[in-house]
């Protein structure tokens, strides 16, 4: 997170050369101007940022203002823990998920992570997933407060680097920005990125 | 300066409410919200109430209804402090209130209002409604059975001349506090004169980043 905005990076983990890339989708927008990448069983992240979507665009609708990203992580962690209260919408198992949300509000630009308890921290810097005891260690070698948007980029994709097996290409990793508002990087953007590396 | 101004009138002098004979569907008490970017707004009988981060709402009509919505919105608001941990502001209550008399499209509340506060970025706006949840921002507005009366006066004094003139006038007459209240005062004074049920007393709410504060000034009792 810098003060311009929140930078995700994700790596798709391409499994075979005849994988369609474009295909692993691992950071959606929810709003404008909230982002979120996810780790564990996509296929539940993706109940719980459609649920984030409807109830961001609730809220524009009922209160013409775009939902604080506190107020949106707090909306995805109520599904968390839907057991036991009879029949109406209870689960049989938790969500298999960790989330990143990334967005820009009124305070500025902040990010949370989820787990599937339910429960949300506010972070400076999160890495998630396989890999992440290592990518966390260094990200607080390496994260500081003054950071531009360009410097976090390059921190972000140079962290996955170490993590990664594979070498790094725009087909096996994905950036995102919300500065102010949530643009996924085109592969050619993150080719520039990874030629700063 | 900014602020919101609201005037109110009781509509029969005695009991805290009119006599059910009075208080017909058909013809409200006189509420009327004048207001421009001091925002000043007139409503009707104990329906000023405070909401939100400087807001306030002024309903004219079946003061049942507006009982119900007036808590019913209230009870949102604090809903949404709960939810998002702060206040609600104007523009998202001038929204909210909108949706919530929509919802009672085939059913309405039968509530005439007019919303006033302070937006974010603290200049004065004004909200006003039908009773189906139609609204629009502008810098002043009256509702009720004496609207009719005021509206023109409010109208000749503060908006602008037609948008075709050239040069390029200001969309509404910036007045100051003093000069906003005053103009609520004559107005009202003026359509006690004529509409029956206007009269007894107005309540004046004027909304400045320093505050809220109401005054009450006497109408003649006939």
């Amino acid at each position: 997170m810098t003060k311009d905005g929140v930078v995700l990076a994700v790596e798709k983990r391409v499994t075979s050369p005849l994988l369609e890339p474009s295909s692993v989708e691992k950071i959606m927008e929810i709003d404008e101007h909230v982002g979120c990448a996810m780790s564990g069983l996509i296929a539940d992240a993706r109940t719980l940022v459609e649920h984030a979507r409807v109830e961001t665009q609730n809220h524009r609708f009922s209160y013409g203002e775009p939902m604080t990203v506190e107020s949106t992580t707090q909306a995805i962690c109520d599904l968390a823990l839907r057991f036991g209260e009879g029949d109406e919408e209870s689960m049989s198992r938790p969500f298999g998920v960790s989330l990143l949300i990334a967005g820009h509000d009124e305070n500025g630009p902040s990010l949370y992570y989820t787990d599937p308890s339910g429960t949300f921290w506010q972070c400076n810097a999160k890495a998630i997933g396989s890999g992440s005891e290592g990518a966390d260690s260094s990200l607080q070698d390496q994260y500081n407060k003054e950071l531009t948007i360009a410097e976090a980029e390059t921190i972000a994709l140079s962290i996955l680097k170490q993590v990664m097996e594979e070498k790094v290409t725009p087909n096996n990793v994905d950036i995102a920005k919300v500065s102010p508002s949530y643009h996924l990087y085109t592969p050619a953007e993150v080719e520039a990125v990874i030629a700063r590396l | 300066c900014r602020g919101a101004a609201t005037g109110s009138t009781r509509t029969t002098a005695g009991p805290a409410w009119p006599s059910p004979a009075r208080t017909t569907a058909w013809s409200p008490p006189t509420p009327a919200s004048p207001s421009d970017t001091t925002s000043s707004r007139a409503s009707t009988p104990r329906s000023a109430s405070c909401k939100a981060d400087k807001c306030v709402i002024a309903s004219s009509g079946f003061q049942g209804d507006i009982k119900a919505l007036q808590k019913n919105l209230a009870a949102r608001e604090l809903l949404y402090q709960h939810q998002h941990n702060k206040r609600m502001s104007c523009p998202a209550m001038a929204q909210l209130l909108s949706n919530t008399l929509y919802y009672k499209r085939f059913f309405p509340y039968y509530a005439f209002n007019v919303l006033g506060g302070l937006d974010s970025e603290g200049k004065g706006c004004v909200y006003s409604y039908d009773a189906v949840g139609s609204y629009e921002r502008t810098g002043y507005s009256a509702q009720g059975s004496g609207s009719t009366l005021i509206m023109p006066v409010l109208d000749n004094q503060l908006k602008s001349p037609s948008p075709l003139l050239v040069p390029a006038r200001d969309a509404v007459t910036p007045l100051s506090e003093s000069e906003a209240v005053d103009l609520v005062k004559d107005v009202f004074a003026s359509a006690t004169e004529r509409d029956i049920y206007t009269g007894d007393k107005v309540e004046i709410v004027v909304i400045n980043k320093a505050g809220t504060r109401r005054e009450y000034i006497e109408l003649r009792k006939d």
